[in-house]
């Protein structure tokens, strides 16, 4: 097809070429084409075969307002072709087709659509039950859009972008960039967001003027400049609005071009306030065979030509309810297509100028007349009639320009929750009710005239601006009266079907409902629009409701003889089709790496997710670990134990906030000694646990699990918020570093690089001491005995913490010192049965249940212990679960971790269990019923995928492995 | 015997071009290409204070006072004071050396807890706005001024030392950022990606310190 290159008001560049790959065959576009306008330049007609019926479909919107131009685009299905430009290589191909979109072997289910009235799902395939497992496979065969491969990787980059601003302005037409620029007159942060590629809106196309003589294409690109001049504004372009929020809250999308460093990115706005410019779409015209290709609105055909430089047809019909019909007839008969008549819906009320214009051209036009069908398969015949019906007549045609009228596009105010309500002079839903701080603009107020267009463009800027708290000095008012003083909103067309039986006229292209199944809907009693749009499927497809938004409550209202207002119905986001990846962006994954990650890896170290910390788990591909648990028990390991959370709390009230959350009483903790204790919830159920000590006057150093270390600053903070003590908290966490040196040699290799006293006398189990490592490093050491040996647990600064690593492994390579992983101490302390919260606990575990009792000390009276008084009522229940060891009785089949414990009902579950091989016996702890925890009791566990063989344990004492605690003590 | 070092939490993936040793702590003090901005610098071996007491408005850490309003900072002498809260501030020593930590209780060293990172120049701004949702270039806020949320999702002190001058719209500025130190290498890398299309660079101390004097000038 040969394009109009020479038209001013062309987005294309015809010099700079593009190919496609459709069918096999390759197909020349240029840039600034769409998917769907390089298609149709090479004469592609049919895009894409309908959800239900497999009707032909074509461009009809060129705004991606309905399914009908979704194609297969790169292997990613559903794509809106109309609103994506061309890129090189593209391949695309038809979806929802046995056959080609041409010819569809599935189009004979359109000869059956009496078969499946409205609701046709819920009554017809549910009796007997039975019958509606086979029948959805096979309507699911027929039906549907595209599907894509389980195997797709989406390519491309994803972003993500959060902007402030005072004022956000939504579509980036004419008044959108008069909003913007009025806004920005007083320095404020302007955020422009157009959903086309460019900016201009209505007026981009047109070559009609605007009062003054000036095209309203050149008038939106002097406006564009003006944008472009102006540094406060930021304007992004092919970013439609996707979802507007409660406290003006924005959310958009952004398509990359090929010189953007994206290829979509998600954008959400926090805004002042609002300007919605977002102007009106065209309200389809309701007649049989209102979708076949060949019939396009009154935008899409003008588009077509002065946009992409693409006559929309040869010999055309015009059915139209607006003067922009009127306009667009007489712009592309000028241009070369010819006109075979123009039926105008309205009986009166045209532009007088526009008539004569047409007269001048010899067009045709039938007042008060309307398109009533359209006829082959792509359109070759229409047939006109009057609104009564009364007289009909046939024009041969390849194309149809039809639209009963305008209807503004007010998504972002129904999804801000705006009150909407019907305009009777302008046809249009309009909100009667606006949130704070939004202010409409532009066309969709109702108003025609450009000048009034761009007036009530500024004026919303000001209000917006003056919303911000900018002081205006009486430019407001004069933008009042500017608006006031040009023509107002415009009437509109109120037909909404022609006078047809609607079997075949198509209310929602996306779900193949018609003005047939609405009627059905609502002599069924689904008699609001609400009810239809679901029992019908009316505006539940991709094109989120953009054709029968408007439409369907109209016809409700006149098929009921409704007498209440009509409303639109609701529009959640996301408002246009988003992609899953954008808007899970450039998804960093953010996680903690302790400060030995790199030499732990360079070790061999296999990495786990461990809460927000990355862990070595194991350092073999022996995931059983016995060398590093054997190494430990028989030698000397080193386990980095970083992930510990690690604070200060200091101050005259700090010993009271210890007393308040721990179990213990914590005025016991003695310089140079650890404490051990546990933390409880209301409940009584234990949360977290860790050891204190006291560093100085009012001064303590505690630590807690891995998982609670995020949140126990504000743990304390909220249990001690009505005392007014003064304690302060710091969070050391990340600043200290942990080395678990551990087993019998423990001492000779830390007596290696500390010149300290380790002997038991001078530094006993349980004891704290600052010691210096490699002659100046600083460490704090703990005697614990975690893993049932000799251990010292050393506290070093993060910075540090390689160089004390690789001091000690010196240190330690006569005794053959290796590594541990968070499997080995895993192991190694489930053998002395010391417990790790939340492998041996869950939400429902007291402190009572899992055997740490002895840590509450209940004649602390100073301070209200969290938990004590939950704890002293669990103390009387006798039905509380119970921890106890247990042995399998199989050795070489331990239960996995997490398996239940059984018999007619489920009496408690595993908490870990593994074969030891210290002891050789496959030993572990589980949470019991209390009638089950008596030693030598037979257990029963179920297991996953036991295929209803169980497996038999007995309780046993605790702990398998050196139960006097003489090796860690040592 | 094991060499005694300090490491930074930051690493770049390049190598310096001139590298200084300071109480242990490598120093990459420049780096081959840092380009014409933007620039990252890791500042991690700066040291941070924290202090909190009841009566924290009426303290004067190394000779400064401290802001009146949570929120607010103040530079000065190459120390960075950050009001957090009623009870809480955060001081960085931005120039080469700092004082001994004071003898006061509530002084807490918190060097060692997080990463310290300056990324200004050219778009600084722009690239924060790809990574969080705070408002580092708010026109109402008069830098330098303190920003506490999430920054790629990790909770971060923010201080905005510079914005543009004139409209705040172009992007250029520059801020200091604190993390946990855990985060240094995710934290890193999420910046450099978001920085790469704005020609975002690692570069050394000796960069920052010229910043620095530009601002104090």
């Amino acid at each position: 097809m040969n394009r109009l290159n020479q038209l001013p008001t062309l987005r294309i560049d015809p010099a700079e070429k593009r190919t496609l790959s459709y069918r096999g065959k390759s197909l020349p576009g240029v840039a600034g084409d769409t998917v769907a306008t390089a298609l149709f330049a090479n004469g592609v007609r049919i895009f894409a075969r309908s959800l239900k019926y497999h009707r032909p479909r074509g461009l009809y919107s060129l705004d991606g307002e309905c399914a009908n131009t979704m194609m297969d685009v790169d292997s990613i299905p559903n794509v809106r072709t109309e609103n994506t430009l061309l890129k090189n290589g593209m391949v695309v191909k038809e979806q929802n087709v046995k056959g080609s979109a041409e010819f569809d072997w599935m189009g004979f289910i359109d000869k059956f659509d009496w078969m499946m009235p409205a609701g046709f799902y819920y009554h017809t395939m549910h009796k007997p039950a039975a019958v509606w497992p086979h029948a959805m496979k096979q309507i699911r065969k027929a039906a549907g859009l595209g599907e894509i491969s389980p195997d797709y990787v989406m390519r491309g980059r994803f972003d993500e972008l959060f902007l402030k601003a005072d004022v956000t302005v939504v579509g980036g037409g004419a008044a959108g960039m008069r909003a913007a620029l009025a806004a920005a007159e007083g320095g404020l942060r302007v955020v422009l967001l157009e959903a086309r590629p460019h900016l201009g809106g209505c007026f981009d196309y047109r070559v009609s003027d605007n009062g003054d003589g000036t095209p309203l294409y050149q008038r939106a690109r002097e406006l564009a400049e003006q944008v472009a001049a102006t540094t406060n504004i930021r304007v992004f372009t092919h970013a439609p609005l996707v979802g507007t929020y409660s406290n003006n809250l924005i959310t958009a999308h952004q398509v990359g071009s090929d010189s953007d460093s994206f290829t979509e990115r998600y954008i959400e706005i926090r805004s002042e306030s609002i300007v919605v410019a977002t102007g009106c779409i065209e309200r389809p015209l309701l007649f049989d065979n209102n979708e076949r290709p060949g019939v396009m609105q009154v935008g899409c055909a003008h588009r077509l030509a002065r946009t992409y430089g693409i006559l929309p047809g040869k010999q055309a019909v015009f059915a139209v309810g607006h003067d922009l019909g009127l306009e667009a007839a007489i712009d592309l008969f000028d241009l070369g297509l010819k006109i075979g008549c123009v039926a105008d819906i309205r009986e009166d009320g045209q532009n007088p100028d526009l008539l004569m214009a047409l007269a001048d051209r010899a067009i045709p036009v039938l007042k008060g007349w309307v398109a009533a069908k359209a006829h082959g398969k792509t359109v070759t015949k229409v047939t006109l009639t009057t609104v009564e019906g009364t007289v009909k007549r046939d024009f041969d045609c390849d194309l149809l320009v039809a639209s009963a009228g305008l209807t503004p596009v007010t998504g972002p105010f129904i999804m801000a929750q705006a009150k909407m309500g019907y305009d009777n002079h302008t046809g249009y839903f309009l909100p009667t009710e606006l949130p704070e701080r939004m202010f409409p603009a532009g066309r969709l107020t109702g108003v025609g005239d450009p000048r009034a267009i761009e007036a009530s463009g500024r004026l919303a800027g000001l209000q917006a601006a003056a919303a911000c708290g900018v002081s205006l000095n009486g430019e407001l008012d004069a933008a009042k009266a500017a608006t006031a003083a040009l023509p107002g909103p415009e009437r509109g067309c109120k037909l909404v079907t022609a006078p047809v039986k609607g079997r075949k006229s198509f209310i929602c292209f996306d779900e193949d409902a018609t003005i047939k199944s609405v009627k059905q809907a609502i002599d069924k009693g689904f008699d609001v629009p609400e009810l239809v749009k679901r029992f019908a499927g009316v505006g539940l497809g991709p094109g989120q409701g953009g054709i029968p938004g408007h439409n369907l409550p109209l016809f409700v209202a006149k098929y009921t003889a409704s007498s209440a207002t009509p409303k639109p119905t609701t529009l959640r986001p996301p408002l246009v089709p988003t992609f899953i990846a954008t808007y899970a962006g450039a998804h960093h994954h953010m996680f903690k790496r302790t400060p030995l990650h790199k030499s732990q890896k360079a070790a061999g170290g296999v990495f786990r997710n461990i809460g927000v910390w990355k862990r070595a788990r194991y350092f073999s591909d022996d995931f059983d670990c016995r060398e590093e648990i054997l190494n430990v028990r028989g030698n000397v390991g080193m386990l980095d134990g970083s992930t510990l959370g690690k604070f200060r709390i200091h101050g005259p009230d700090a010993l009271k906030a210890l007393q308040r959350v721990y179990v213990s009483d914590m005025s016991k903790v003695k310089e140079g000694r650890i404490k051990y204790s546990a933390m409880c919830n209301d409940d009584g159920c234990v949360i977290d646990d860790g050891v204190v000590v006291k560093r100085g006057e009012n001064d303590y150093y505690f630590t807690t699990s891995t998982g609670r270390a995020g949140a126990t600053v504000e743990w304390i903070r909220y249990h001690t918020r009505f005392d007014g003590w003064d304690f302060h908290l710091v969070n050391l966490t990340d600043a200290m570093g942990v080395i678990n040196l551990s087993g019998p040699n423990a001492r000779k290799v830390l007596a290696k690089v500390t010149d300290a006293d380790l002997s038991s006398e001078a530094f006993p189990f349980s004891g704290y001491r600052e010691i210096t490592v490699g002659g100046s490093i600083p460490a704090r050491a703990m005697r614990l005995g975690f893993v049932g040996e000799l251990s010292y647990e050393l506290h070093v600064a993060a910075s540090y913490m390689q160089a004390v690593w690789d001091l000690l492994e010196e240190a330690g390579a006569e005794f053959g010192i290796r590594n541990f992983g968070v499997e080995a101490q895993n192991v190694l302390r489930m053998e002395k049965c010391h417990i790790i919260l939340g492998q041996e606990s869950e939400q429902r575990t007291n402190l009572l249940d899992v055997g740490l009792g002895f840590l509450w000390d209940r004649t602390k009276s100073a301070c209200k212990t969290v938990g004590a008084v939950a704890l002293r009522q669990a103390e009387k229940d006798p039905n509380r679960f119970k921890l106890v060891g247990i042995r399998m009785e199989d050795d070489d089949r331990p239960a996995r971790d997490g398996a239940l414990i059984v018999d007619t009902k489920v009496r408690g579950y595993v908490a870990t269990m593994r074969k030891s091989f210290t002891t050789g016996e496959a030993v572990g702890m589980a949470l019991v019923e209390k009638p089950l925890s008596d030693i030598g009791t037979r257990l029963e566990i179920f297991e996953d995928e036991c295929n209803g063989v169980r497996l038999y344990a007995r309780v046993v004492k605790m702990p398998f492995y050196d139960p006097n605690g003489e090796r860690m003590k040592a | 015997m094991a060499e005694i070092r300090r490491e930074s939490p930051v690493d770049f993936g390049v190598r310096s071009l001139e590298t200084e040793v300071r109480s242990d702590w490598p120093v990459a003090l420049a780096y081959d290409a840092e380009g014409d901005g933007p620039w990252v610098v890791d500042l991690s071996h700066k040291t941070r204070w924290d202090l909190q007491d009841g009566q924290v408005g009426e303290l004067t850490p190394a000779g400064q006072s401290v802001p009146a309003t949570p929120g607010m900072s103040v530079l000065a002498d190459g120390i960075l004071i950050n009001r957090m809260n009623r009870t809480q501030t955060s001081i960085y020593h931005l120039g080469s050396d700092a004082p001994d930590l004071p003898d006061h209780p509530g002084f807490t060293d918190v060097t060692e807890a997080t990463i310290f990172l300056a990324l200004f120049g050219p778009h600084a701004l722009h690239i924060a706005e790809k990574l969080s949702n705070l408002d580092l270039g708010d026109p109402n806020k008069e830098a330098p001024f303190l920003l506490q949320g999430p920054f790629c999702h990790v909770p971060c002190q923010i201080v905005t030392l510079e914005k543009d001058a004139e409209d705040g719209t172009n992007g250029a500025g520059g801020f200091v950022l604190t993390c946990s130190r855990g985060y240094a290498q995710s934290m890193v890398h999420a910046i450099l990606d978001a920085g790469a299309e704005f020609g975002l660079r690692p570069a050394g101390e000796q960069r920052f310190a010229q910043w620095l004097a530009a601002l104090s000038s």
